[in-house]
């Protein structure tokens, strides 16, 4: 006689639970592993004889995909003013007594937000007959082409610390180049979101980090699709071909590379994402002739520079703003959201940044160069502003007139936020005047 | 410690782990990482070891991380129901993957705000030669995540629903805590059986001390926000931007920035502006919060601008919710795990086991490394 089929169902499920476990008490492990499938027998057991049987045919957890409401809403007649909009009801604690309910039936959630007395707190735009729309069976129209549906992985570049904030001396690597090589780069990644943002000294220290790359012959492989990416590329001379490997990455055999997709010319360039963090590379790069010549910049080197200068810059802003009496009742946290919102500015010499009678909309630090300030009818200067003086900050007070002109005796660098941004990220000025009392100058 | 001693502290601690519940009531918000029942949680463990607990299954992985449902090993009776989330960290692959300082920050940022009703409690952590642990509360409802593909997309009062409650989670986090969360997703929020969020995975979470920018990029492509693409320091203002994208994503159930190469995904969300589709119709109030929150200008994101959270509160998309029931847990969740007794975990998918052959933990490398994971 041969034994049940269930029976050897279970031992075999059992088994493979051995395998991977690998239990030092066995016997535990069994007695622990039979009581658990018994729990969940009956709990299935209980859950196929509730009064909906009929609902066991949805797989899916919870009580998506099937026709319940999971909002309450129609049918139960109690209620159904309030419940009209399908929306989630408050739970009430006295109710929790049927504990058997399967939560796969359709009557769960009616059973609970039916007897509400609440009303609609989630809203109630949702129609009140029917699923609400997001459960109706949904086409995949309007979805975009190949998206992905699966589960997306997190992304992450090396945690640096800002070299000023540290003991080491770092400065970025420089590579001097000739005027044309300069331009020629300048041009290349002028439109490039990772560069097109830089300021002048972050651009010049890019350019001067870029390293060249001599590639004597064809048919060599710069970057590998899989492999792990550390290095962007900008092609200076000769030019070199795409593959792409449906597969994922670069296959052993004559086929390997997949097929040519495209062709990257001198200005071109390649490999950006691994400016960002360090992931697999999505294509094989290969030189297409001899004599190629290539720049090259890695990631860290990258980040670095954008790190430093954007953490100088900052504590530059932040301690200009302690100087400002205007500010002086700011917190921290407060003071570092200005000098997120600050712009630079730059003024070449004899440019007048504010004019006297103009309405005030902004107030400016001076980050470099010199300025001054007239007053009409005067030749004379009336007051000289350097590195790390302010001017104009009345504006961010009221709407008076500028008392005076402000122009740049060279040229100038400025830091600068209007009124408007300034009360949208702290509110009026007037309550933070409320905290202490100010006299001003301009 | 003697072995005995070390058995008997290890009996301890796992009454305390046994005896750890999840039936109080929250408190309120300005005492959670106050109250003296919630200091006790997120300890390093004196003495207890993986031997302690019976893994069950894997509920999730990760890069260098695998989450197994474990119950105590050799319970006492009433404890035989009690399970748990183990979060396993391979002390080579964190080194590897250059993450230490970030699985540190988890450790503390979890230990810090363990209690807050839709954050992931963390119990205690301990480690060995090779691994980190992270002995975490069970969520058994399964990923926000799996829901929302298997729905395609949620309705308003749906999204509105578990918007409110991450309006709640970030509200503390930024304005209690001074921690920005970083990696906002669907994947990253769980059920809890009554159907409430669970936030997990603090992997990318950092105190910004005295609101100081931080320079690492890390999150999701699609949730990245554009201050953290182009290097330009960041804060707090970037779980509001996620905030915007999840929103879309949930009415959508799509992102509104997606192309098979990531590099064009950046692309748009420096530079475009978020575009909705005819179908489904969104909701006025729905597509302006969107849009507030996925702002470019961080001088003008909702959530960063004046007023904070409560500004957020009170945008219209949320009109009529109470906050203080929302809080509180008072609203009835939109979704109910199908929970079918302690330890189920048919709401998580199945995973492959791990692979053989993994990298050893050398004693090289222990000398190296094993001072930077002494919290665990």
């Amino acid at each position: 006689m041969s034994l049940p089929s269930a029976y050897l169902e279970e031992i075999e499920s059992l088994n493979r639970e051995v395998l991977k476990t690998d239990p030092a008490d066995i016997l535990q492990f069994c007695a622990n592993y039979f009581s658990r499938r018994l729990e969940s027998e009956r709990a299935q057991f209980l859950l196929s004889t509730d009064r909906h049987p009929k609902m066991s045919g949805s797989t899916f957890p919870g009580r998506l995909g099937t026709n319940a409401n999971p909002f309450g809403g129609d049918g139960t007649g109690v209620g159904k003013e309030q419940m009209s909009s399908g929306a989630i009801s408050k739970v009430m604690e006295e109710e929790e007594n049927d504990t058997i309910t399967s939560p796969t039936t359709s009557s769960f959630a009616f059973t609970k937000g039916g007897s509400s007395t609440f009303g609609a707190p989630f809203g109630g735009d949702a129609s009140g007959d029917g699923p609400p729309s997001s459960f109706k069976p949904t086409s995949s129209e309007g979805f975009p082409a190949h998206y992905g549906m699966g589960r997306r992985t997190s992304v992450s570049a090396e945690s640096l610390n800002p070299t000023a904030s540290s003991n080491d001396n770092w400065s970025p690597p420089f590579h001097p180049k000739s005027e044309d090589q300069i331009a020629r780069l300048k041009k290349s990644i002028s439109g490039n979101f990772l560069f097109s943002h830089l300021d002048d000294e972050q651009s010049s220290q890019v350019l001067g980090a870029l390293v060249e790359k001599p590639i004597p012959a064809k048919g060599i492989k710069v970057i590998t699709q899989g492999d792990q990416g550390d290095f962007f590329y900008v092609v200076e001379k000769g030019s070199f071909d795409v593959y792409v490997n449906p597969a994922g990455s670069l296959q052993p055999g004559l086929d390997g590379l997949g097929s040519k997709v495209a062709t990257i010319e001198p200005g071109g360039s390649f490999g950006e994402l691994a400016l960002m963090y360090n992931a697999p590379r999505a294509a094989t790069v290969m030189s297409a002739e001899a004599g190629c010549t290539l720049w090259a910049l890695d990631r860290i080197t990258f980040r670095r520079i954008l790190m430093d200068s954007t953490f100088q810059r900052r504590r530059l802003y932040e301690s200009f703003l302690e100087e400002v009496p205007l500010l002086s009742t700011l917190t921290r946290y407060e003071r570092s959201k200005i000098a997120d919102a600050l712009e630079t500015q730059k003024f070449p010499a004899g440019t007048a940044i504010i004019k006297e009678g103009d309405a005030g909309e902004a107030f400016y630090l001076l980050e470099s160069g010199e300025a001054e300030a007239y007053k009409a009818g005067t030749q004379q200067s009336v007051k000289q502003y350097a590195k790390g003086d302010y001017f104009g900050e009345l504006a961010l007070l009221n709407d008076a007139p500028r008392a005076a002109s402000v122009v740049s005796k060279t040229e100038v660098k400025v830091a600068t936020l209007g009124k408007d941004g300034f009360q949208r990220l702290l509110g009026p000025v007037e309550s933070i005047m409320r905290r202490t009392k100010y006299e001003g100058s301009i | 410690m003697s072995p005995t001693e070390r058995k008997e502290v290890a009996e301890q601690e796992k009454q305390f782990v046994a005896h750890f519940s999840e039936q109080h009531d929250p408190l309120p918000p300005e005492e959670v990482s106050q109250a003296p029942r919630n200091k006790e949680l997120g300890r390093s463990s004196r003495a207890l070891t993986v031997h302690d607990f019976e893994l069950v299954r894997t509920l999730g992985t990760g890069t260098f991380a695998r989450v197994w449902l474990v119950r105590l090993a050799d319970p006492a009776p009433e404890d035989r129901d009690k399970v748990f989330a183990l979060k396993v960290l391979r002390k080579v692959e964190v080194i590897k993957l250059k993450q230490v300082d970030h699985v540190n920050h988890e450790r503390q940022v979890l230990a810090d705000v363990a209690g807050h009703p839709f954050i992931t409690t963390l119990i205690t952590s301990f480690s060995d030669h090779d691994s980190l642990y992270m002995l975490l509360d069970y969520c058994p409802g399964g990923e926000v995540f799996s829901y929302l593909r298997k729905a395609k997309r949620f309705d308003e009062n749906t999204a509105r629903f578990y918007a409110a409650e991450i309006v709640c989670i970030l509200e503390f986090l930024h304005e209690r805590e001074g921690v920005a969360y970083r990696d906002l997703k669907p994947e990253n929020l769980l059920l809890d059986a009554e159907g409430h969020i669970k936030l997990v995975d603090f992997g990318f979470a950092k105190r910004l001390g005295n609101s100081k920018p931080q320079y690492t990029l890390c999150g999701t492509p699609e949730y990245l926000a554009p201050e953290v693409i182009q290097s330009k320091g960041h804060t707090t203002a970037v779980d509001w931007w996620a905030l915007g994208i999840l929103i879309y994503e949930f009415l959508t159930g799509y992102p509104p920035f997606w192309n098979q190469n990531p590099i064009e995904i950046y692309k748009q969300i420096v530079s475009k502006p978020v575009h909705f589709p005819n179908e489904p119709a969104i909701s006025e109030p729905a597509k302006d919060i969107i849009r507030q929150f996925c702002t470019v200008d961080r001088s003008k994101r909702l959530g960063n601008i004046s007023g904070g959270a409560q500004r957020v509160k009170d945008h219209p998309f949320f009109q009529g919710v109470n906050w203080e029931d929302c809080y509180y847990r008072k609203y009835r969740g939109p979704i109910i795990p199908p929970i079918r007794y302690p330890g189920d975990a048919q709401c998580f998918d199945m995973y492959p086991d791990e692979k053989e052959g993994r990298e050893h933990y050398s004693d090289d490398l222990k000398r190296k490394w094993d001072d930077h994971f002494k919290d665990f």
